[in-house]
């Protein structure tokens, strides 16, 4: 490949500032003794000024408020379902550990022994199995209202 | 005036605080900023998108998502090229989601997304600059017409070299490629606007 035909691969590079300082040096000394490209360069440097000076689209109206409002309503229900989870967490672990305490309390009363139909109920797994229950159900209820109050806040908003 | 606007320490100064303030989730800092960057994010995702109601949606969500992001975003980076980076992807996902549409518009849209409009309404016939004006405007909507023929990843490296006046540094940061990829984009974008350029103007060479 000539000296020429590296140096006009460049020049479109060049009108956009792309170049190297040492490609930039070869080409700018290239230019002065070659008159096509001298042209070719000028060329480019009017598409690089029209590039910068084209015609500017206008923002479309209340594109800002418009942004703003879907950001805070998003912001308002992230913050809802992080209230919500911790609420949850919350729920169960208050459960478990009044599960717990009242196993405690229960063993302490009865003597470790409240047979009823057959089965123990202060033995650890009979009270355990019957706490999950009440988990469980304690959280569908709290999750079935956390629901209805985000469709109410949906609605709303 | 942007460019004088970001190289103002004052500006600059200004621009760092609201950072700080969108952290700690203030809404007058999201305020600041949307409208800071508002001309520059919806021109360049217009630029890609070429449609206005696609480039107005993905304004809205590159704001959620970096009000989802901005607690990660590390200050020493830039922060015009991480905004314009989140834009970018949502632009990507956004084609990846609708890939089998086709990325031809109607004329409407092409006239919005290169600025088009009726120039000749500002224009009085008293005012001695008119016919320069007008010819000035006719060459740069000839240009944007013929940028909307060039594929997305063309478009886009010249609307962030040329009219963002990003490095390019910055432009492989938002479009996610190396270096020497950005410069092999540019180089083949100048070289097809040219091309549409010569095919709307059969013998003439400048823009």
């Amino acid at each position: 490949m000539s000296e020429h035909e590296s140096m006009a691969g460049l020049l479109a590079l060049a009108a956009a500032g792309a170049l190297d300082a040492q490609q930039q040096r070869l080409l700018e000394k290239h230019a002065r003794e070659c008159p096509a490209c001298r042209r070719e360069l000028e060329i480019w440097s009017q598409y690089a000024q029209g590039l910068r000076r084209l015609p500017q689209p206008s923002v479309p109206s209340q594109l800002m408020e418009r942004t703003r409002a879907r950001v805070v309503q998003e912001s308002v229900a992230a913050a809802d379902r992080r209230w919500e989870a911790f609420t949850l967490g919350a729920l169960a672990l208050f459960a478990w550990t009044v599960g717990l305490t009242f196993w405690l309390v229960a063993r302490i009363v009865t003597g470790g022994e409240l047979v009823v139909m057959g089965a123990n109920l202060v033995r650890f797994g009979t009270w355990s199995a019957g706490s999950t229950v009440l988990v469980w159900l304690t959280a569908a209820v709290a999750a079935l209202a956390l629901g209805r109050r985000r469709r109410e806040l949906r609605r709303a908003l | 005036m942007i460019l004088a606007a970001a190289m103002n320490p004052e500006a600059f100064s200004g621009a760092q605080d609201a950072i700080t303030r969108l952290r700690r989730g203030d809404p007058d800092a999201l305020t600041a900023m949307i409208s800071r960057y508002q001309h520059r994010l919806y021109r360049y995702l217009l630029r890609l998108v070429r449609e206005p109601a696609a480039a107005d949606d993905l304004f809205q969500q590159t704001w959620l998502r970096v009000m989802e992001k901005i607690g990660r975003y590390d200050a020493r980076r830039n922060f015009e090229a991480w905004l314009f980076s989140v834009a970018h992807n949502l632009a990507v996902d956004a084609w990846r989601g609708k890939r089998t549409e086709s990325l031809d518009e109607s004329a409407d849209s092409r006239e919005h997304a290169s600025g088009g409009g009726a120039i000749g309404n500002t224009l009085r016939a008293d005012d001695p600059d008119a016919l320069e004006r007008l010819l000035d405007f006719e060459r740069g909507a000839a240009l944007a017409a013929s940028i909307q023929e060039l594929p997305a990843i063309h478009r886009e490296v010249l609307t962030l070299r040329f009219e963002e006046d990003m490095k390019l540094e910055e432009i492989a940061e938002v479009a996610g490629i190396p270096l020497s990829t950005v410069k092999s984009r540019l180089s083949r974008a100048l070289d097809g606007l040219r091309a549409a350029m010569d095919k709307r103007f059969p013998g003439r060479k400048e823009a």
